[in-house]
């Protein structure tokens, strides 16, 4: 879990563009959008794109991705947890 | 300026549940379903999405026009509304075309992306459709219409927004006649970009239903004909409605969410009721932009019961019918308006089955009928760009001997005069050389990450103009762009095509509209007045300038941001070349700012008029249109190209006074934002001049003349 959050972090950072953001900088518990890291709407779709593409994990409705993207552990847990369907 | 009445005197319409107003207004009647499984081109990932198309053979409902898909809507809509209207005995000098559209001829260079990236034979004759800008232009030829040709491309508020200009040119007496609608066909890139936003509804959009999941893309066109009441009167028309109010806003809040509260769509609401002259009481139908999606439909009920209480009058959707026809949709509801007021019935609100109590709004279940007065109509788009426009039944009295308002100066043709000068308090200019033109200094990196090349171009520019001190509640923002976000919109499509449809790019599809430049703006200041973006070729700076001029004259704004932005594109350069049109291309980005009342104690310059129409060719025919539009005032230099400079000589022969030219291009190379270039060198001439002039005539037949004063 602590390794696929790391490197979810590497992804995150990667895929946004967050040239001012450290992986390490990134809490695991951190709400990722609105405060914590700032993020909004159209980055949480370029994370979904992100799941699509890194983990062969489809999103196709906005509410499975706002309680998904809620933090980097919400998030590690969604993809262990598509990864056993 | 008195304020001429506008009135309805025709109409056309054509989308996924009919061709022509009588066919459609029997599905609105019966609230048909018009969506379909996706058959107009083949999808990996969207196949059987069902889309609102346009079943019939748009190409032979069409006849011999050369056109996009689009386009040909636009004219077949265009047609109709013409021939509904009998329009005859109007001067083609005093009757414009103004429309809003998004995608223009995508579905067509999408074909071309494709053929270039697989190496296969592109034909480059589909992007002389590929601008938003060709579907006026194909009614102007057609029609042989010489007055001002506009288009608006302002997202999903475009069309309504281009009704409302329509509304400015007649009531001021800048032209009598417009055909005023808007135009989309369904492409690859809004159905796979709406997709990565997850927007789409697989089921088909379910508008202010508790379980709506999203829109349904369509396609369609509609278009109005909106005529001074004198004009009307005097030609004998059938009044079918009246346009009596429109107002537009910024909620300056999110590149594509709606600010939740509603309250830029209600302060857009507010504005039309305002300039109707109507109470909210007094409204008795809303057609809703209504698109399906969680967070528009939340927000329309919210500005709606804000603005009209617990009592909402009669609400409906036109999305289900259609589509969501994107740059159509404003003219689309607003056609279904004048036909309720036809018919005094309230049109259902198909795909709604359980209320959502967190909207608190029922919308029309059933057709009945209803003594309607006055209706509004409703749409937003991304960038926070609202507009509401009213409609009405007409008076008894217009058509007829009696009139309530006096009539006012007729104008001479073809002219566009912006009376009473405003004050230019600053200039911001990016280019043209834009390798680096200053956006790390200026917009921090977290700003910057999400931004396009072309939108910090524009940021830059506009921040280097804004004064010191402004009300950003009442500043409005007009930045054209030929082109657009090209750049962004290739970088989709190539990839889409590319990866075929997967791993889609959600960002660069929300960069790619048009209004993404003036949207950010409006984001990165706070500016909640009106938000346009015309695209209209060589002009697009003009019509920008024109668009601020009237805003701040109208007295809704205070202070006004005009300009231009356009950049290189490898397609368009390609095309360019191939095309063998003159010049360099180039590109760069032009912002002025513009008060009604100085905020400087010596501004650098002042907007003495904007003038706009169709070059005819005719070299002596234009010379006599520029020395109207001068009026007898002496002009100290010109500020043009070649071709302008030719049509100076001529003035200069036949007043007998020698115009001095000034040519701009060789700084700033061709292309669609170069005349705000020509505008800031004609500023900066004004230190040793008295009155400057920059004329601009382009490719496609379009002019502009500004001029400017010390």
């Amino acid at each position: 879990m602590q390794e696929l959050m790391t490197e979810l972090k590497q992804k995150i950072v990667a895929a946004l563009n967050l040239q001012e953001v450290k992986p390490a900088d990134i809490k695991d518990d951190e709400p990722l959008f609105g405060a914590g890291l700032g993020l909004d709407s159209i980055d949480a779709l370029e994370l979904v794109v992100m799941l699509e593409r890194d983990y062969r994990i489809v999103i196709k409705e906005q509410t499975v991705a706002r309680a998904a993207f809620a933090s980097v552990r919400s998030l590690a847990a969604f993809v262990v947890e598509q990864h056993k369907k | 300026m008195t304020s001429r009445r506008i009135v309805v005197t025709g109409r056309g319409i054509i989308g996924a549940c009919g061709t022509g107003a009588a066919a459609v207004w029997d599905s609105v009647r019966h609230g048909a379903d018009g969506l379909r499984p996706l058959s107009l081109f083949s999808s990996t990932r969207y196949a059987g999405m069902p889309v609102g198309e346009v079943t019939e053979n748009v190409d032979r409902l069409a006849g011999k026009v050369r056109g996009s898909r689009s386009d040909k809507l636009a004219w077949i809509a265009a047609r109709e509304a013409v021939e509904s209207a009998g329009l005859t005995g109007v001067s083609a000098g005093r009757i414009g075309v103004v429309l809003g559209a998004t995608v223009g001829g995508m579905l067509g260079s999408e074909k071309f992306v494709r053929d270039s990236l697989r190496h296969e034979h592109a034909r480059y004759g589909v992007l002389r459709f590929h601008e938003c800008a060709a579907s006026a232009d194909l009614i102007a030829q057609q029609l042989g219409v010489t007055g001002p040709v506009l288009t608006f491309s302002t997202a999903c508020s475009g069309s309504a927004l281009a009704i409302s200009a329509a509304g400015e040119l007649i009531a001021n007496g800048e032209t009598d006649v417009v055909l005023a609608g808007g135009c989309d066909s369904l492409c690859r890139l809004t159905l796979n970009g709406f997709g990565s936003l997850l927007l789409l509804d697989p089921q088909g959009c379910r508008p202010f239903d508790a379980g709506r999941a999203g829109i349904s893309l369509g396609e369609g066109a509609a278009v109005l004909v909106l005529e001074a009441e004198e004009t009307a009167r005097a030609r004998g028309a059938t009044v079918l409605a009246e346009l009596t109010g429109w107002g537009a806003s910024c909620d300056a809040y999110h590149a594509t969410a709606p600010q939740p509260d509603g309250a830029g769509a209600f302060a857009a609401m507010v504005q039309a009721l305002a300039r109707a002259g109507v109470s909210p009481s007094e409204i008795g139908y809303v057609s809703a932009h209504g698109t399906g999606t969680r967070d528009n439909d939340l927000m329309e009920g919210r500005a709606l019961r804000q603005l009209l209480g617990d009592t909402v009058p009669p609400v409906s959707s036109m999305k289900r019918l259609f589509g969501h026809t994107l740059g159509a949709s404003g003219a689309i509801n607003a056609a279904v308006c004048v036909l309720a007021l036809e018919h005094q019935a309230l049109p259902p609100s198909p795909g709604f089955g359980e209320p959502d109590p967190e909207i608190g709004i029922a919308p029309v279940r059933e057709c009945r009928a209803s003594a309607l007065r006055h209706v509004l109509s409703n749409s937003f788009g991304f960038g926070g760009n609202n507009v509401a426009l009213v409609f009405s039944t007409p008076e008894t009295s217009v058509v007829g001997p009696a009139s309530r308002l006096p009539s006012v100066d007729r104008r001479q043709p073809e002219r566009l005069p912006c009376n009473g000068k405003l004050a230019i308090v600053g200039v911001g200019v990016v280019g043209p050389a834009c390798g680096e033109f200053g956006a790390e200094k200026e917009l921090s990196a977290a700003r910057r990450r999400r931004l396009s090349r072309l939108q910090q171009m524009t940021l830059v520019a506009a921040k280097r103009c804004l004064p010191a001190q402004f009300d950003a509640g009442r500043t409005c923002v007009a930045i054209g762009t030929g082109l657009g976000s090209l750049n962004e919109a290739t970088a989709f499509v190539e990839n889409m095509i590319l990866k075929d449809e997967v791993e889609p790019q959600p960002q660069q599809f929300t960069n790619s509209v048009h209004n993404a430049l003036a949207a950010q703006v409006a984001i990165e200041f706070g500016l909640k007045g009106l938000n346009s973006t015309p695209t209209c070729h060589e002009i697009s700076f003009e019509a920008a300038l024109w668009h601020a001029a009237q805003e701040l004259r109208a007295g809704t704004a205070t202070l006004a941001l005009a300009g231009a932005a356009d950049e290189l594109n490898r397609y368009a350069v390609a095309a360019h070349e191939r095309w063998q049109l003159p010049g360099r291309t180039g590109e760069g980005a032009v912002v002025v700012a513009l008060a009604a009342t100085p905020t400087m104690e010596k501004p650098l310059g002042y907007l003495k008029s904007v003038w706009l129409g169709r070059y005819t060719g005719n070299i002596e025919a234009e010379a006599q249109w520029m020395a109207e539009a001068l009026a007898g005032a002496e002009l100290d230099v010109l500020v043009t190209d070649e071709r302008g400079a030719v049509v100076a000589e001529t003035l200069g022969r036949l007043t007998g006074r020698t115009i001095p030219v000034e040519l701009y291009k060789q700084s700033c190379g061709e292309h669609y934002a170069a005349s705000a270039f020509g505008f800031a060198a004609a500023l900066r001439l004004l230190g040793k001049n008295e009155r400057a002039a920059v004329y601009t005539v382009g490719v496609n037949g379009v002019k502009g003349l500004c001029v400017v004063e010390r």
